[in-house]
């Protein structure tokens, strides 16, 4: 949760030059590289109503125009409508010579759209009630539907023809952009008669039916709405008049008096799946239920790569050393050993320790290039490649490093419950190692803010170094072979504070 | 090959999305559809400060590259709702658009998004298919300027176009300026300003206008009192007096109806007359009650002044209505035309990988004469 609230303290570098707290990255396994939003391949997963949950597949989503049938939200605050009930004696016309008294009125149930928030009801605007609780309500509709059909419609006739042209003048631009004065005019599909459409779609002339293709041109007018003479002298009630907002969540009518406002139905969410742009291998996959907060798939940097967090930092001085404690936690199931490296490593990841021989030929060869996971380069499309954006922090404090590797024993879920003391027996150097538990450990490192930086201006101190960790790679066993071991780095910056005093 | 029936045009393959991207306004929907999907503020969160910004505001290439990833990203995910990747859009632009955002937003779009296609409209070009005419006279006055350009048999006449900064930003200005004179504590935001903009504040007849700020001023509308935390008073002045910024001359002695004369005047003169009686207002702020009577009425008195009457002999103005709100007229034309498969016009993605640009019209490379392109008339 910690993540969730608070300042970034330390970031790591995405392969993509983004900087971002671990919680907030993804780790894809198959290229054995961090990836995070900015980078991944972001689809459309599934669509949901966030009112009633209900799960609408993509071509139904579609008929409906991503609207939840059901729901509806209020045209004034946009907060859910909810049903309600009432209750109206149905009338019945007393028949001649009866008296009135003798007929019973029947109570009938109507129901009524309401907002609990302003207090809209659709019996203010005007809506008659419905008798069926699920909807029938009426519907809103463009006035100018058809006109635009007909013009779509004869559209299409002139791209027709023009598609047709092109094809029989054999016209092969020299490159794609050849036509583009056509692109910036309407000419050459303008100049074409009706008559011309139909010799071209094989039609026979039909004088008597030429309307139909040709939609009838927009008259002008010299009238043009004039302003109402008694917006001088009527004194205007603004509560009655709609918001802008409110006017453009129906685009169609804009109407500017609230009674004529109708509720809207809902737009749906969308639940996002993340890929990897590289290896296209999913990062990321919610599950299909909108109720469930459940993964498929989430391959988050959280469960594989070591996190590293700040635990005490003595008071900065510029030019000065002071002790920096920071907890590093191995989340994996395999033991990994960390090597903190300075800031100007090279980034390339080394593969060790791969348990036969052969292989070590094999996969080097094909590290070169890319990582050997990958499905067969027919398969996948060539990635788009994005420029890396640049790192705009700079670490302005120096750290001095050490030379020794941390070793983190497996995460073991049991061993945080277990009070009887550890039994690790690593041969940890107490100036560096000062405490370790299961799988975490606290380092101290000494950091030397740069001698220009003062107390006032409130420049954070910055420290950055690479991070070295050993990645046990087990997505290479489904394919029956032996997991691979991997170096690979990362880089990190750290916030560590505000220089306190001067030198 | 042509099917009426409606299933037909709704199933087709993929949907083509249109986007029309306003200083102040975005309007995203579906191609082939009579309205936009929803109207959208063009502004958003910038992740590092946490901060409101417009898109437009940006400082410098980079900065905008970053904006347009976080706007589309939500564009494309909350409000279209789409995969953008391999998806076929529609962009509607002004010819006069800068070329940096043209090129910033082919590149957001084609290498972040990887969409499949992409098709840059003109918003001039691209209005009069609302209408089903070839000859148009189009202004666009929206936030930040009013632009024009008129269209003759479907021909876009760029030697005539007019721009000036003249939309909702100056009326906003003007606004915020007299509003924080009478009530110096209150906090006027720009939304404020522009809900009392929409909801009280009108254009005003020729003839009030040219009394307005002399001695025998006409009797103001009646002040409205807008709530709030701390409600305010509109007085009937500021209310009349509100987009009169539009119709004064500038030192250049321009305006929004001088702008449609000149643009006439810079026209050949056999296209003159038609153009005159073919206007067609778009944008946001053309909404405005009283907005084309008055610009009507301008118009006529202007023809009549020593300035223009040697000049033009036109002495009858006439205004289109599009089949929809003049705020997204524009994407409806884009809508329109984007229903149709014109997949020559569009600008796929291995093309623009392999050229790494955007064609364009002022480019000489994409703009020679080619003898092939001429088309039997």
């Amino acid at each position: 949760m910690s993540y969730l609230n608070q300042p970034d303290y330390v970031c790591y570098v995405c392969n993509c030059g983004s900087l971002k707290p671990i919680s907030k990255i993804y780790f894809c396994r198959h290229c054995s590289k961090i990836r995070c939003g900015y980078c991944v391949c972001q689809e459309v997963d599934s669509h949901y109503c966030p009112n009633c949950m209900e799960n609408l597949p993509s071509s139904e989503v579609r008929l409906k125009k991503n609207k939840c049938s059901n729901c509806f939200k209020c045209p004034c605050c946009f907060q859910t409508l909810s049903t309600r009930a009432g209750h109206v004696p149905l009338r019945v016309v007393p028949a001649d010579g009866e008296d009135s008294k003798d007929v019973k009125t029947t109570p009938k149930k109507v129901y009524y759209l309401s907002c609990s928030l302003c207090r809209w009801t659709s019996r203010d605007a005007g809506i008659p009630d419905q008798s069926m609780a699920t909807g029938g309500w009426p519907e809103q509709e463009n006035p100018h539907t058809s006109r635009i059909n007909t013009l779509i419609d004869y559209h299409k006739i002139l791209a027709s023809i023009e598609k047709q042209q092109s094809e029989r003048k054999k016209f092969r631009p020299k490159h794609p952009y050849m036509q583009i004065i056509y692109l910036f005019s309407f000419q050459a599909m303008f100049r074409i008669t009706s008559a011309m459409v139909r010799k071209h779609i094989g039609h026979p002339a039909k004088p008597t039916n030429e309307s139909t293709d040709q939609p009838s041109p927009a008259v002008a007018s010299t009238e043009v709405e004039e302003l109402p003479t008694d917006i001088f002298t009527e004194p205007v009630e603004i509560t009655k008049i709609t918001t802008l907002e409110q006017r453009l969540q129906q685009p169609d009518v804009q109407t500017e008096n609230v009674n004529e406002l109708r509720p809207q139905h809902r737009q749906l969410l969308v639940r996002r799946s993340q890929r990897c742009r590289v290896c296209e291998h999913n990062l990321c996959k919610p599950d299909f239920c909108s109720q469930s907060a459940k993964f498929k798939i989430q391959l988050a940097a959280f469960y594989h790569v070591p996190e590293v967090r700040i635990v005490t930092c003595e008071p900065l001085r510029p030019g000065k050393s002071s002790e920096l404690l920071l907890k590093f936690c191995n989340p994996t199931q395999h033991q990994t050993q960390v090597v903190l490296l300075p800031l100007d490593t090279p980034m390339t990841p080394i593969l060790t320790l791969v348990d036969e021989k052969e292989e070590v030929k094999q996969d080097n060869a094909q590290q070169g290039s890319e990582s050997p996971n990958l499905l067969p380069s027919i398969v996948r499309q060539v990635p788009v490649v994005e420029e890396t954006k640049s790192i705009k922090i700079t670490a302005n404090a120096d750290v001095v490093l050490p030379q020794n590797c941390l070793i983190l024993p497996r995460r073991d879920d049991a061993a945080e419950y277990d009070d009887t003391g550890d039994t690790h027996n690593f041969q940890d150097d107490p100036k560096f190692v000062i405490w370790r538990k299961g799988n975490k450990a606290v380092i101290k490192l000494h950091v030397i803010p740069h001698e220009n930086l003062e107390e006032n201006n409130n420049q954070p101190v910055v420290i950055g170094f690479v991070m070295q960790y050993r990645y046990v790679n087990t997505i290479t066993t489904l394919e029956h072979k032996a997991p691979q071991k991997l170096d690979l780095k990362v880089k990190l910056y750290l916030t560590i504070g505000n220089i306190v005093g001067s030198a | 090959m042509l099917r009426t029936y409606e299933g037909i045009r709704f199933f087709s393959d993929k949907q083509m999305v249109i986007l029309d991207i306003g200083s102040a306004y975005t309007k995203f929907g579906y191609a082939g559809e009579p309205t936009p999907r929803g109207i959208i503020r063009t502004e958003i969160k910038c992740p590092d400060t946490k901060e409101l910004r417009r898109i437009y505001d940006y400082k410098d290439t980079e900065d905008l590259y970053q904006l347009l990833v976080e706007f589309l990203h939500a564009l494309f995910f909350k409000h279209v709702v789409i995969s953008p990747k391999d998806a076929r859009i529609v962009i509607l632009e002004s010819l006069l658009v800068p070329t940096q955002f043209r090129d910033t937003l082919a590149k957001v779009l084609f290498r972040h998004f990887e969409i499949g296609s992409l098709m840059l409209l003109s918003t001039h070009l691209a209005t009069i298919s609302t209408l089903g005419i070839n000859t148009a006279l189009v202004l666009d006055i929206g936030y930040k300027e009013a632009t024009l350009i008129p269209i003759y048999e479907g021909e876009p006449i760029l030697k005539a176009w007019q721009a000036l900064p003249l939309g909702g930003q100056v009326v906003h200005e003007y606004l915020m300026k007299s509003l924080r004179e009478i009530y110096p504590n209150v906090d006027i935001t720009e939304k404020l300003v522009e809900d009392i903009k929409v909801r009280t504040c009108f254009v005003t007849t020729l003839e009030r206008s040219a009394k307005l700020r002399t001695a025998d001023a006409p009797k103001p509308p009646p002040a409205i009192k807008y709530p709030g935390i701390k409600s305010i008073n509109i007085p009937g002045e500021i209310r009349e007096e509100a987009f009169e910024v539009l119709w004064d001359r500038d030192n250049d002695n321009l305006s929004i109806p001088t702008m449609i004369l000149n643009a006439i005047i810079q026209c050949p003169i056999d296209t003159r007359r038609t153009l005159a009686e073919n206007i067609l207002l778009i944008g946001g702020t053309a909404m405005t009650k009283g907005f084309a009577s008055r610009l009507k009425s301008e118009l006529l008195t202007l023809v009549k002044s020593s300035h223009y009457s040697e000049k033009l002999k036109i002495q009858t103005f006439m205004f289109h209505t599009a089949p929809s709100k003049p705020n997204y007229t524009a994407w409806l034309g884009g809508a329109i035309f984007g229903s149709v498969d014109l997949p020559l016009r569009c600008l796929t993605k291995e093309n623009y990988l392999k050229s790494d640009r955007v064609p364009d019209w002022v480019s000489l490379i994409d703009n020679q004469r080619d003898e092939s392109t001429v088309y039997e008339t």
